[in-house]
């Protein structure tokens, strides 16, 4: 691991994951659409890994945000789901994608970028808000509040990506 | 055997996923047990550090909203003293049945499918899951489960919680529930249609069990229909808790709660 990929970890980490906990449902878009912005975290781990442990740092993740929302596992099954399908869904979007040590705007480039990310999101606050509303009765609402979120998520994620990536240009 | 064992190895990716989302599963349902000691939720003591961290940020910046729902508060209480100063000699009982005590909301939501609340105070201050919480508007929930210093509360936005209701002025019981729709709306089932009813009827808490005392304020009815085939009305109130703005409750604790309910029992 080099060390651009480290510090880039790191920063995902810190972010995504810590700045979301005390935010988890407090960042909302016209109480409509909420951010969920820490699964940029564990979709842009370094491809290197093993399904193995990106399950396993899926599962700890999510349950680290479940411990915060009151919802047990909810968090923690989705985002097993979303780790389990990311290296085929990977290999769909980019053939030589084994040849990336990490995975980021500049690797992706901005097509990649949206086509790796948008669904797995979609897929992973679908999970999440239908075993939360308890069902898939209220579908229209349901799809609605996850197509708004999963926009909102993936704006946020973008963005820090893209001012990350221009500043480390940079320097 | 090797084979086998070569077998399990190849497919060791899609076991451990099938075994990390039985796990999720497991976690989900156990937790829909309606009162838990469970760690995993918002009372433990490392989630509440980080969340009053936030909460005290924000809270902050409500200050002068706080503040205004203090005074009117006051202003309530006030008029209820000195109505009690004119005739002093109706208090419903001898016994000091109820005790309220005081808490602060830590974190709170409402907007999402089920909701719940995290408030300070805990075991130590002799909360116990299943006590009723209220706020100086109406009724917030049912506590849920309880750390040393903090507790979880089933928010009346939370379609688990059934609440026994009437309506003031007919003295028609009734439940409330919330429909999951919007955070000020619930919905009050089985209401017999010989009832009259009005837009703008009062429903309070009925009282029969211990968790809330008797005629908390819980809204106001909004609309209703009933269709000829139908025994019941379908009814929405207009609830009176502000859940957007919520900084302090009250846990109610009953004293006569273990009498009460071992009575009901026989």
């Amino acid at each position: 691991m080099n060390r651009l990929n480290l510090r880039e970890l790191v920063f995902n980490f810190i972010f995504l994951l810590l700045i979301q906990l005390p935010l988890v449902y407090r960042i909302t878009l016209f109480n409509k659409a909420f951010g969920f912005f820490y699964v940029g975290f564990i979709l842009l781990l370094p491809t290197r890994l093993s399904r193995s442990y990106l399950m396993l740092i899926g599962f700890f993740a999510g349950l680290l945000v479940d411990i915060f929302t009151n919802t047990p596992g909810i968090h923690a099954s989705a985002c097993v789901l979303i780790m389990f399908v990311r290296n085929f869904w990977l290999a769909v979007i980019d053939d030589d994608w084994q040849e990336f040590t990490n995975l980021n705007i500049v690797t992706l480039r901005k097509r990649g970028f949206i086509a790796y990310l948008f669904p797995l999101i979609f897929v992973h606050h679908f999970v999440l808000f239908t075993v939360e509303s308890g069902g898939l009765y209220r579908f229209g609402t349901l799809l609605t509040t996850t197509l708004f979120s999963s926009v909102f998520s993936f704006m946020i994620i973008f963005s820090v990506n893209f001012l990350l990536k221009s500043n480390s240009r940079r320097s | 055997m090797r084979r086998l064992l070569d077998f399990l190895y190849e497919r060791r990716e899609i076991g451990l996923f099938f075994f990390l989302e039985i796990v999720c599963i497991w976690l989900v349902i156990g937790y829909n047990q309606r009162y838990n000691a469970s760690f995993l939720n918002s009372s433990n003591d490392l989630a509440v550090t980080v969340t009053q961290a936030s909460n005290d940020i924000s809270n902050y910046f409500e200050l002068t909203k706080i503040n205004e729902s203090l005074i009117a508060e006051n202003e309530a209480l006030r008029q209820q003293l000195s109505l009690l100063n004119q005739n002093p000699m109706t208090r419903e009982d001898t016994v000091n049945r109820i005790l309220i005590s005081n808490s602060e909301v830590i974190s709170n939501t409402f907007n999402r499918d089920i909701n719940f609340l995290t408030i300070s105070g805990g075991s130590k201050n002799h909360i116990k899951p299943g006590m009723g919480v209220i706020s100086a508007s109406g009724i917030v929930g049912q506590v849920k489960s309880v750390s040393e210093n903090f507790s979880t509360v089933y928010s009346l936005l939370h379609p688990n919680l059934l609440i026994s209701s009437k309506i003031k002025r007919t003295a028609t019981n009734a439940t409330v529930q919330w429909d999951q729709e919007a955070y000020d709306k619930a919905s009050l089932k089985y209401i017999p249609r010989h009832i009259t009813i009005r837009k703008g009827d009062t429903v309070v808490t009925s009282g029969f069990n211990s968790v809330f005392p008797k005629d908390v304020l819980i809204g106001v009815i909004d609309e209703f229909t009933i269709s000829e085939e139908k025994t019941f009305y379908e009814a929405k109130i207009k609830l009176a808790t502000d859940f957007t703005s919520l900084s302090n409750v009250y846990v109610i604790r009953d004293l006569l709660k273990k009498e009460k309910d071992s009575l009901q029992q026989l």
